[in-house]
């Protein structure tokens, strides 16, 4: 199976004045395409840092990420901003919504921003909408939904914009387990539907059984 | 839709928002307001300064104004009534007011000043100069024998209205000459130098004492402020050789120093508003895009470059800077029509004894000008704002609460 990531010896650092952490110690693996993957790990063994390297929110220091071919180290900050915008999705714990878009605004946002036609625009956003479940719910803005419907829209805004990955830190913290529940099976069905790898941090044991492969994080190390 | 984002974004909290558009109205108001009192305060002193003094401006013989002469009355314009007549055909012309100006002795029997005489036409002068500062009795009219002094003059002869008055002089033949008047009134211009000296008697009078019917110089009253360039024309091509001088000019110590040291103090002014207005949405926005880390976070991982960030605050920045504009501009038109209508009563201006009102004289190029310089004030305060946090590390804006 072809690689989407390919991690070599990645390690990370955070300086808070004079005390050093140490958030990743020399990470290497390769994430296949079209895969589910669940990092794990206690508080503080690098989980968030990883991702952040992963989907270009952190600027890599030491070692390398390949993704694609290309190497983030080489990329210039508009490839990396192409690669945000049109290969990569998120999903965060808080959503992230637009407060002032309806669910069907935020959804369609940043189709507009990658360029797709009005046309299609509005196919690609009914069509997820309706794989959420909330077609009914989409002149409604974030405050007037609950937690689950709005990760709902999270993840219809993740995967309507075609992405190769879907990375997402912790996206059922902040809901109960029957709503996370539904939220990752349904991540999982539509990234199948969608051909899009999936990798998420998580605590749950919940989400670890939904992941094709877990990959557990100690002290900013792979552990076994 | 980055344009309808800004445009929700605003209404997202209304306080705010409202506290940004008031920052921005107030500041363009207070510059709209100022521009308007200025130009009213210009206007005023403009008006004032032809129609005590002046006129529009003066024809004499080319050279004459710069010039001291020992006989000045040979520099005199010689045929008056010809060019009176070629004058009266300019277009523009509304009045000609010829005058002469002389040494001479005041006496009231009991003392003698010496002063600067002018012969006036009293009739005209009367119907175009009605703002000169009179502090007793009226301006000359048609008394043919009438006297107007200056307010030092009359004090020193202790003249009051009514009182006789002898002009002594000497004709432009040299022999001695007197003719008498009697005071009708006093004037009054803050020039001490000018009040202490100048009286003023009909021309025909003057013409008497001094023996000529020559004119020193032709005051001119014109229909309109844009008409003096048919004065220019006509003099460049008169047969006699004259010059033509404008207000501004005969007045420049007082009328054009005095709009140009208020120009210069509204451009002061005009950067402080600015600045207090910069500081002011600076503070806001700022506070409002620190709430927004989380969402400038959003966007930069979902692709947007920073410039593109940027671009969405300054929208917001452009539009409060529209509406803040409108509804200072609106906000001055509204309490000009209403609560200014009269102007504002302004304490008595220098060489002036009474108060006057000066209206807020807005014009559409101010409101234009206004309008541009809010939202411009408003789109930089929030490109200065927005620089602050577009600036922060992607990981840093999502940790933010």
């Amino acid at each position: 199976m072809d690689s989407i990531f390919s991690v070599k010896d990645l390690k990370f650092s955070y300086s808070f004045g004079s005390i050093n952490i140490e958030a990743l110690q020399g990470v290497s693996m390769s994430f296949e395409k079209g895969k589910f993957y669940c990092l794990s790990g206690p508080s503080g063994s690098g989980k968030t840092t990883f991702l952040n390297l992963l989907g270009l929110i952190e600027d890599v220091q030491d070692g390398d990420i390949e993704f694609q071919g290309k190497k983030f180290k080489s990329l210039t900050e508009k490839e990396k901003n192409y690669i945000r915008r049109n290969q990569i999705g998120f999903i965060f714990q808080h959503f992230n919504l637009f407060p002032v878009l309806s669910a069907e605004e935020n959804i369609e946002f940043f189709l507009v921003r990658q360029g797709v036609p009005k046309s299609e625009r509005k196919q690609l956003v009914e069509k997820a909408l309706k794989d959420v479940g909330l077609w009914d719910q989409r002149n409604k803005r974030p405050l007037e939904m609950s937690g689950g419907q709005r990760q709902r829209v999270a993840v219809a805004r993740a995967l309507t914009k075609r992405p190769l990955v879907i990375i997402g830190d912790e996206p059922t913290a902040s809901l109960d387990q029957k709503t996370g529940k539904e939220i990752v099976n349904l991540l999982k069905n539509l990234s199948d539907e969608y051909g899009a790898s999936i990798i998420l941090s998580s605590h749950d044991t919940m989400v670890h059984e939904f992941a094709e492969e877990l990959v557990i994080l100690k002290d900013g190390r792979l552990s076994s | 839709m980055i344009f309808s984002l800004a445009f929700r974004n605003l209404a997202r909290n209304f306080r705010r928002t409202l506290a940004m558009v008031l920052t921005i109205g107030i500041g363009t108001g207070a510059l709209l307001v100022f521009k308007g009192f200025n130009l009213g305060i210009m206007n005023q002193y403009r008006d004032n300064t032809i129609h005590a003094r002046y006129g529009h401006g003066q024809i004499n013989m080319k050279g004459y104004h710069n010039s001291v002469y020992e006989k000045p009355w040979k520099h005199w314009i010689e045929d008056y009534n010809s060019l009176k007549k070629e004058l009266e055909s300019v277009k523009g012309v509304k009045y000609l007011f010829p005058r002469v100006s002389f040494f001479s002795l005041l006496t009231n029997g009991e003392m003698n000043i010496s002063g600067r005489g002018q012969g006036i036409n009293g009739v005209n002068e009367s119907k175009f100069f009605h703002t000169l500062n009179i502090v007793e009795g009226k301006n000359l009219s048609d008394e043919k024998e009438g006297i107007l002094l200056g307010k030092g003059l009359a004090r020193a002869l202790n003249a009051k209205i009514g009182d006789r008055i002898t002009v002594l002089g000497t004709t432009v033949y040299g022999s001695m000459n007197a003719v008498d008047t009697y005071v009708t009134g006093v004037f009054h211009t803050g020039s001490k130098e000018f009040d202490d000296s100048v009286f003023r008697i009909q021309l025909d009078l003057a013409h008497l004492l001094l023996d000529t019917k020559k004119v020193e110089s032709v005051s001119l009253g014109m229909k309109g402020l844009g008409l003096w360039k048919n004065i220019e024309d006509f003099v460049a091509d008169y047969k006699v050789n004259l010059e033509s001088i404008p207000f501004p000019i005969l007045d420049k110590v007082y009328y054009q120093h005095s709009v140009d040291w208020l120009d210069a103090q509204f451009g002061v002014i005009q950067i402080i508003i600015l600045v207090i207005v910069v500081l002011g949405i600076f503070n806001t926005v700022s506070t409002a895009i620190l709430e927004r880390r989380q969402e400038v976070g959003n966007l930069r991982a979902n692709g947007e470059s920073s410039f593109e960030v940027l671009k969405l605050f300054s929208n917001e920045g452009f539009l409060v800077g529209v509406f803040g504009a409108l509804f200072g501009i609106v906000l001055v038109y509204t309490i000009n029509i209403s609560f200014l209508k009269d102007g504002i009563l302004m304490p008595p201006a220098p060489g002036l004894t009474r108060q006057f009102h000066v209206k807020i004289e807005l014009q559409e190029w101010m409101a234009v000008q206004t309008f541009i310089i809010g939202v411009v004030t408003s789109s930089v305060a929030t490109f200065l704002a927005s620089l602050r946090v577009i600036n922060q590390k992607i990981s840093d804006l999502l940790r933010s609460v």
